[in-house]
């Protein structure tokens, strides 16, 4: 098969998929018992002829395969549709939560991933030591501890106890600084990002670490790692070149991650009262909002798809002895 | 020295490094898994004796002696465990959620191990357009946000604990069908299969009798991690505020102390929950990892 039919195929598999999530998406929301009107508009508002009116003006009264196609035809030019809480058009109101999200999780998704490869390659070259068995223990605790656990024992303790940080969302109102340090630019918005950034990256450091670690334990066997010693190279080039080696499956992994962090973390943001992508979700889908939550979740899941995508492209470049099928 | 040429080699013994036994042995022989079960089997216990363990129902709400409510009281006051914001006792809600945490964990994971396997099995034994076809689908569920998903299934379907359970067990599937696939495709090729075969055994007799049985191990580690994933699900809804409002559960408790605002001073409402959740997890973590050293003699 040649890289460019190669291609191709992936790209009509990816187009298929975000296809499938569209009408699944669709599927679930018609899912929903009752009147999409009497939802939108509130109970007894207003009279049946009027309603009647409404449900031919917006196509409610066309049977369910008219309906489904004018949505997809709304989904491709994106025309989301109104959000029913905040009666306004849905990329208007994704806008502002999703760059919220994108300033937590960006950083915390690359640092995580910077740490975990750093730790990740010690740990995997430490391999069979005393010093591994304990922090092979260590690094479980992180992947067990439930995320808004952990998030409301750091806010207790260093928010509401120490005083350190406030106690949740993005800025202080009429913020007044009292030093000069206080009066730099992106202070108050550092001291509201630095705790749910900690929890962020815990939460996100575990899978980069052990994949790190798991392939290092891999390149540690192969031959260019036991000619570097043959040579004489002192133990931490020895692990550099290694680790260079060994970084592939922890690069691809890392664009799925990325994918994550457009999703944001719904626990987090709840309990950091952060404006974010997960927020906004959760509380459409109390709200019953949901052209919200419907557009909410397919950009979560979008993004994912497009990434998965990519990473293959990149394999392909990276590595060409990748071939598909 | 000649004679010992003619001493008579003693057969080796035959040392059976596969079989439930062994795998049994090498979680109970290392003190992480020997932990993690016993921490387990507390939790079993505590699930299967629930309310006999406890005093009364987990939403009675307790009074003091002036006729008003028993709210936040610290622990040994009135309750062992203390009082929650609505005067309802913590160590009832502690000991029943332990229940809950195993049905979802046990009947999601069910549900994941039958579903992920079959699909596994079916599309590597098939291959072609049935194994292009159930990895599509497999793909499309790998696409699906998990946490956003449900919240949005549990809402459509209306709170429940068999929602949860439905929601949980919609998704979890995935991974398993993957690793299960490919694991199958390399069993597939040995030569007892073919044999089977040759000796037109079905296709149903291969991919259940042949083939089923090598990947047991693997499935199994699977369920470990599934039981943990499932736990963590239902405690997120939970604490999402998308649980079953009448169950007892760790999730629902720290939704409960969230939302009353007692999370500031009532530390022993936020930290029992969390600690059993925790703890639960990382016995799973342990006995699962000594199940894979069983797979990935590797790793040992």
């Amino acid at each position: 098969m040649t890289t460019r039919a190669l291609i191709a195929g992936r790209l009509f598999h990816t187009i298929v998929t975000l296809f499938l999530v569209l009408s699944m998406m669709w599927a679930l929301f018609r899912l929903v018992p009752g009147d999409p009107l009497v939802i939108f508009l509130g109970q007894g508002e207003l009279a049946p002829e009027q309603l009647n009116q409404l449900r031919a003006a917006w196509g409610l009264d066309q049977p369910l395969w008219v309906q489904y196609i004018h949505y997809l035809r709304n989904f491709v030019t994106a025309d989301l549709g109104t959000s029913f809480f905040f009666r306004r058009p849905v990329l208007e109101v994704l806008a502002e939560p999703l760059a919220n999200t994108l300033i937590l999780m960006l950083p915390a998704v690359l640092i995580a991933i910077g740490a975990g490869i750093a730790f990740g390659s010690r740990l995997g070259w430490k391999r069979g030591s005393k010093s591994e068995a304990v922090w092979n223990l260590v690094i479980l605790v992180p992947r067990a501890i439930p995320v808004f656990w952990l998030a409301i024992i750091l806010l207790v303790v260093f928010s509401y106890q120490l005083g350190w940080f406030p106690i949740g969302g993005m800025k202080t109102m009429a913020f007044i600084p009292h030093t000069w340090w206080e009066a730099l630019p992106g202070y108050d918005l550092l001291r509201h990002l630095a705790l749910p950034l900690l929890v962020a990256v815990l939460t996100f450091i575990s899978d980069p670490l052990l994949i790190m670690r798991t392939s290092m334990i891999d390149v540690a066997d192969e031959d260019f790692v036991t000619f570097a010693r043959a040579r004489g190279l002192p133990d931490k080039k020895v692990r550099r070149l290694a680790q260079r080696n060994a970084l592939m499956p922890v690069i691809t992994y890392s664009a799925i991650m990325v994918g994550f962090a457009f999703g944001g973390q719904l626990l987090l943001e709840v309990v950091f009262s952060w404006p974010g992508m997960g927020r906004l979700m959760v509380n459409a889908v109390y709200h019953r909002d949901y052209p919200v939550a419907q557009a909410a979740f397919f950009l979560m899941a979008a993004v994912v798809i497009v990434l998965n995508f990519l990473v293959d492209m990149l394999y392909l470049y990276l590595d060409p002895r990748v071939s598909y099928e | 020295m000649s004679d010992a040429a003619i001493v008579p080699v003693a057969p080796p013994t035959a040392v059976r490094r596969t079989g439930l036994k062994f795998a049994l042995s090498l979680v109970l022989g290392s003190p992480g898994g020997l932990c993690g079960v016993i921490i387990l089997s507390l939790f079993v216990i505590v699930a299967v004796l629930g309310p006999l363990l406890t005093f009364g129902d987990h939403m009675e709400i307790h009074y003091l002696a002036d006729k008003s409510v028993a709210r936040l009281l610290t622990p040994g006051q009135h309750a062992p465990l203390g009082t929650d914001y609505y005067g309802r006792d913590i160590y009832t809600q502690l000991i029943l959620g332990t229940r809950t945490a195993l049905i979802v964990s046990i009947i999601s994971t069910a549900f994941m191990a039958i579903v992920g396997t079959n699909i596994g099995l079916f599309a590597a034994y098939y291959g072609g357009r049935i194994d292009t076809l159930l990895m599509r689908i497999t793909d499309l569920a790998f696409a699906v946000p998990f946490l956003p998903f449900a919240v949005i299934l549990v809402v459509l379907l209306k709170p429940s604990l068999w929602n949860i359970i439905i929601t949980i067990s919609c998704l979890m599937w995935r991974t398993t069908a993957r690793v299960i696939r490919a694991q199958a495709l390399s069993v597939k090729q040995r030569t007892y299969v073919r044999a089977a075969r040759v000796a037109g055994a079905s296709d149903l007799r291969i991919i259940f009798v042949h083939i089923f049985p090598n990947i047991l191990p693997l499935s199994l580690l699977y369920v470990a991690f599934g039981i943990s994933w499932a736990v963590l699900s239902e405690a997120s809804l939970s604490f999402l505020g998308f649980g079953d409002p009448n169950t007892a559960s760790w999730g629902q408790m720290l939704y409960n102390a969230y939302i009353s605002g007692s999370i500031r001073s009532a530390w022993w409402w936020t930290v029992p929950p969390g600690l059993c959740l925790t703890l639960f997890v990382i016995a799973v973590f342990l006995v699962g990892r000594e199940l894979e050293t069983y797979i990935n003699p590797r790793l040992r």
